[in-house]
């Protein structure tokens, strides 16, 4: 305790021993200056020597501890004064300690300070280094960015080198310094350039302004051309008058041949060849006519001109035709493809079978006043003629039957041998309509567009099978034939006149026969006796009843009836008999006699199939019938009168009560099939005989 | 106007001598030839569509009908309306038909009633002819000479069919009545009337016989009336047989078996007792005639109203068809 009080004092003094000669200043200074000594000091003295000062004092003070320590021990005065020597001794020591401890802290912190120092300088240098390392490389970029830059002038398309040195003008070439220099050539190149597309852009205004005057001047001519029809007009109808007076038919004839220019060519073909039959003949028997939609075909055939426009004109005019054609197809092709992917199945359809908007009217008078009117129709795409018609009477036809013998579609059935007119003589119409995804067959559409007969292509001109046996290229464009088409035209006049004819003949016929009369031809013979059995029905029947009646599959197996001809059925009764007969016409009767099939309801069921009396009949009805060719007409009343004289033949040599025998029969039945004697023989009061 | 083939009726078949051949009349007075030996065993290389049709047709008179055939070693008798006619089997193979070997004209009492020869029937030593004929007379010629040996009178009616055996004859007439005969003498001796019998009749098809045949103790007929089995010795209707038909115009007996056609759907074969053994569809509305033979080999005919005719060479189903036309 004491030493630390001493060493307090001494602090104190030195302290004020040391402050006594800075006294004078202020203070604050004192601790500057004193500060600023010791660091000068610090700085002065160098450390290692310090540092082995403050070794030696250490030791020295640990030498007066021991020392002090022995004393202690002698425990004597004398030893309590070199103790207390050997205090202050140790005391100064500890304050020279004290200096040194202070010197070292003063010059840690300056060391601290030069360290801190010298980092900062670092740094900034290193931030420096930075600077120029980011800056260098952003010249780097933009000096790549120059030699990568691309001038609009590389763009353009220059006149090769050497035809630039030949046409453009010294001036503007300057070969001696071009040559040398790249860069000079193209700039040389550039303004050659510019100055000829300068030129050119000149001359291409003054081009255009005098297309501009021309077309001007064009539309003046046509504004001239178009105020003359009216003119033109006034002029004609000025003649109308004077026309009426001399029954001329100008007009008209004008008018016609105008629309026939719209008419494709096959229908062209048809009315010129069939107007002209009709002049030779008279309009009495044969008239033909257009009608549609004129104003339709006009743009159809703007469109086929657009179309003709795009072939090279150079062509010959049947090269020419052809390429329409051609064009047409592909066009078609590319527009109905284009539809599919479009619009529905229904608009499809409808485009395929597009009809032409003409129709050429031919109508057949026969004398009794019928007339059958026949409208030709082509279908654009299909490249077919169809055919429609129509019948007028001169008087309403009573009895159904007979009325459908003119009405339905079989009065040009099978007009020629096999054309039914049931499917499309093209054969490339199935293609077409598979192309456009259409599955059904062109019959589907039959009862819609109306019947594609061969004769009807004929009269067009169109020759299919030419096309079929001549070359296997179904995609060959048909042309239409003159030739064919004239003497297709006057065969068919002539055979439709026919079978109208006879049509009329055969709907008396069954008039008759509805209303149960039978008028055999005059001068037949084959029947003179009393009939007994009378018809009594005589109606039409459809396919499924006739092909269902047992009696008709043999004939329907041997293919000798088909559903094309027109099927009947008759009754015939006597007493508790009652013959029921199913009869078949050919569409071309009277030149096929009618056959018939025969089915006897009297003590049971009887058909040809199981009863050879009916078979026998019908042998004689359906084969023994004399093809003369002049009592061709009322045969198939000879055919019932006859049926009705073997009905009573058969009833009445059976033996029954019933039917008592009324004719003069030489034998009832003869050989060993039992034939009944269903011939006639005149001898006599007459006499049936078996043959 | 429909080909009058398509209602071709056949009445008679017969075979040649030597096999190869099957002659069929029809009622157009054709005559269809069919190659048997092509038929049946046909060269699969040379089979043509129409293998199954005629190899020729000779048409004779149109208008009259072939009723009647026959064949002997030499000849082929034809019988048809009037007259009966032998011709040379060599011309009658060929393609074309020359003129008749023979001929033999039956006299008519007038000018329109014409005479069929509906039945010929040949005696065991094939010496003599025996034509069954529309004017209600059975006549027999002599083969060697052609002359009339003697005319058999007794039915009332047109003569369906002849047949004979162990000297015997039996004809079978539209007149309802069986007639039984002793080839030497030309007098019926006894005579059987099947539709007066209540049993057979059947009132709706007729009382006509089509056809009757003789057998060792039996005689078989049928027509009109039902097929009845009779006994030769007491004439008695031993078996009815209730067969579904309308009419029989062929019976025959082979093999212990009685074979039985006409108008009906099949051909039947039915055992003595009755019972049916087999039925065989035929095409005909009406079977008008059926000829069996054994040697070369086995075959069966069948022909009527139609123009197919059925083979068969097993008799128990039909092998193939042949159609005359």
């Amino acid at each position: 305790m004491g030493k630390e009080e001493v060493s307090a004092k001494k602090r104190r003094k030195i302290n004020t021993s040391s402050s006594s000669d800075v006294t004078k200043q202020n203070p604050t200074d004192v601790y500057k200056r004193v500060v600023e000594f010791e660091e000068t000091e610090a700085q002065l003295r160098p450390a290692d020597r310090d540092a082995s000062l403050f070794k030696k004092l250490c030791q020295d003070i640990r030498q007066l501890f021991a020392d002090i320590a022995e004393l202690k021990n002698k425990d004597n005065e004398e030893a309590k004064e070199k103790i207390n020597a050997k205090r202050v001794e140790a005391s100064l020591l500890l304050v020279a300690l004290k200096k040194l401890n202070r010197l070292e802290k003063v010059r840690t912190r300056a060391g601290r300070d030069a360290l801190h120092k010298e980092k900062q300088r670092v740094d900034s240098t290193h931030l420096l280094l930075q600077n120029l390392l980011y800056e260098a490389d952003h010249l780097n970029k933009e000096v790549t960015k120059c030699l990568q830059f691309k001038s609009k002038d590389e763009e353009i398309e220059l006149v090769p080198v050497e035809d630039f040195y030949i046409n453009a003008p010294a001036d503007v070439s300057r070969a001696d310094i071009t040559k040398k220099d790249e860069h000079q050539l193209q700039l040389a190149r550039l303004e050659w350039e510019l100055r000829q597309r300068r030129e050119l852009a000149a001359a291409c205004n003054e081009l255009v302004a005098s297309k501009d005057r021309v077309a001007a001047a064009i539309a003046a001519a046509r504004s001239r051309l178009d105020a003359l029809a009216p003119h033109l007009k006034d002029v004609l109808k000025a003649t109308k008058p004077l026309q009426e007076c001399l029954a001329l038919r100008l007009d008209e004839k004008r008018d016609e041949t105008r629309t026939a220019s719209l008419l494709p060519p096959p229908l062209f073909l048809l009315y010129s060849n069939a107007y002209a039959y009709s002049d030779v003949l008279g309009s009495n028997v044969v008239t033909v006519s257009i009608s549609g939609d004129e104003d339709d075909a006009r743009r159809l055939e703007q469109l086929h001109n657009i179309d003709n426009d795009l072939v090279a004109s150079n062509d010959s005019d049947s090269d020419a035709d052809n390429n329409d054609e051609e064009q047409n197809k592909k066009k078609r092709h590319h527009r109905t493809s284009k539809l599919s992917k479009q619009e529905k199945a229904e608009a499809k359809k409808k485009e395929v079978l597009r009809k032409h908007p003409l129709n050429v009217l031919l109508s057949v008078k026969v004398p009794d006043g019928t007339a059958l009117t026949l409208i030709f129709s082509y279908l654009l795409h299909l490249k077919i003629i169809v055919v429609k018609f129509t019948v007028a009477q001169p008087k309403p036809v009573t009895g159904v039957s007979a009325a459908d013998v003119l009405n339905g579609h079989c009065i040009l059935n099978e007009l020629y041998p096999g054309d039914t007119g049931n499917d499309s003589p093209h054969p490339a119409t199935a293609f077409v309509l598979n192309s456009v995804g259409i599955s059904e067959t062109f019959q589907y559409f039959i009862s819609e567009v109306g019947r594609p007969y061969i004769w009807a292509q004929r009269m067009c001109g169109l020759d299919f099978m030419s096309l079929v046996v001549g070359e296997q290229n179904i995609n060959k464009v048909i042309e239409p034939s003159r030739s064919l088409s004239i003497t297709t035209v006057e065969n068919f006049i002539l055979t439709l006149k026919k079978r109208l004819k006879s049509r009329v003949e055969l709907m008396r016929e069954l008039q008759d026969l509805e209303s149960g009369k039978i008028t055999p031809a005059k001068g037949d013979m084959t029947c003179p006796v009393r009939l007994s059995g009378s018809l009594t029905q005589w109606q039409s029947v459809g396919w499924p009843e006739y092909s269902q009646s047992p009696s008709t599959n043999f004939l329907i197996s041997e293919g000798l009836v088909t559903p094309n001809d027109l099927l009947y059925r008759a009754i015939i009764t006597r007493q508790s008999a009652k013959l029921v007969a199913m009869v078949a016409l050919r569409s071309d009767y009277p030149k096929v006699a009618p056959i018939f099939s025969l089915t006897l309801h009297w003590n049971g069921t009887h058909h040809s199939g199981i009863n050879d009396d009916i078979r026998d009949i019908e042998r004689i009805i359906n084969t023994d019938w004399v093809s003369g060719g002049d009592n061709i007409h009322g045969c198939l009343s000879n055919q019932i009168s006859k049926l009705l004289t073997c009905l009573d033949i058969l009833l009445e040599t059976s033996g029954s009560s019933e039917f008592p025998p009324d004719k003069v029969m030489l034998n009832p039945v003869r050989g060993r099939n039992r034939v009944k004697p269903y011939k006639y023989l005149k001898q006599g009061a007459g006499v049936f005989v078996q043959y | 106007m429909l080909d009058k083939i398509l209602y071709n009726t056949v009445l008679c078949q017969t075979f040649s001598p030597c096999g190869k051949y099957l002659i069929a009349g029809n009622i157009y007075g054709q005559i269809a030839v069919f190659d048997l030996g092509r038929i049946l065993d046909p060269v699969v290389e040379l089979l043509t569509a129409d293998y199954n049709k005629p190899k020729h047709i000779h048409t004779f008179q149109s208008e009259k009908q072939i009723c009647s055939l026959a064949s002997t070693d030499k000849f082929l008798i034809v019988g048809s309306v009037n007259e009966i006619t032998g011709w040379d089997w060599k011309s009658v193979v060929s393609s074309k038909l020359s003129k008749p070997a023979w001929s033999i004209k039956i006299s008519s009492k007038c000018q329109i009633d014409q005479t069929d020869v509906n039945s010929l029937w040949l005696s065991e030593d094939e010496e003599k002819l025996y034509a069954g004929c529309g004017d209600n007379n059975l006549y027999v010629y002599n083969l060697e000479d052609g002359r009339l040996v003697s005319t058999y009178d007794g039915h009332e009616d047109f003569i369906h069919s002849v047949h004979g055996k162990n000297g015997q004859l039996v004809t079978a007439g539209e007149d309802g009545m069986v007639l039984l005969w002793d080839q030497r003498t030309s007098k019926y001796h006894n005579k059987l009337e099947p539709y007066k019998n209540d049993k057979l009749n059947r009132s709706d098809v007729g009382k006509w016989v089509g056809s009757a045949c003789l057998g060792d103790d039996w005689i078989v007929c049928g027509g009109g009336p039902r097929l009845a089995l009779y006994h030769l010795r007491s004439l008695d209707a031993v078996t009815v047989f209730d067969l579904n038909d309308h009419g029989i115009h062929v019976t025959f007996f082979h093999d212990d078996c009685i074979f039985a056609a006409g108008a009906a759907k099949f051909l039947y074969q039915l055992n003595y007792s009755g019972e049916v053994k087999v039925e065989l569809p035929v095409s005909a509305t009406t079977v008008y005639s059926a000829v069996l033979r054994t040697v070369p080999n086995k075959v069966l005919s069948i022909a009527g109203s139609s123009p197919e005719m059925d083979l068969c060479t097993t008799f128990n189903y039909r092998d193939q068809v042949l159609h005359f036309r």
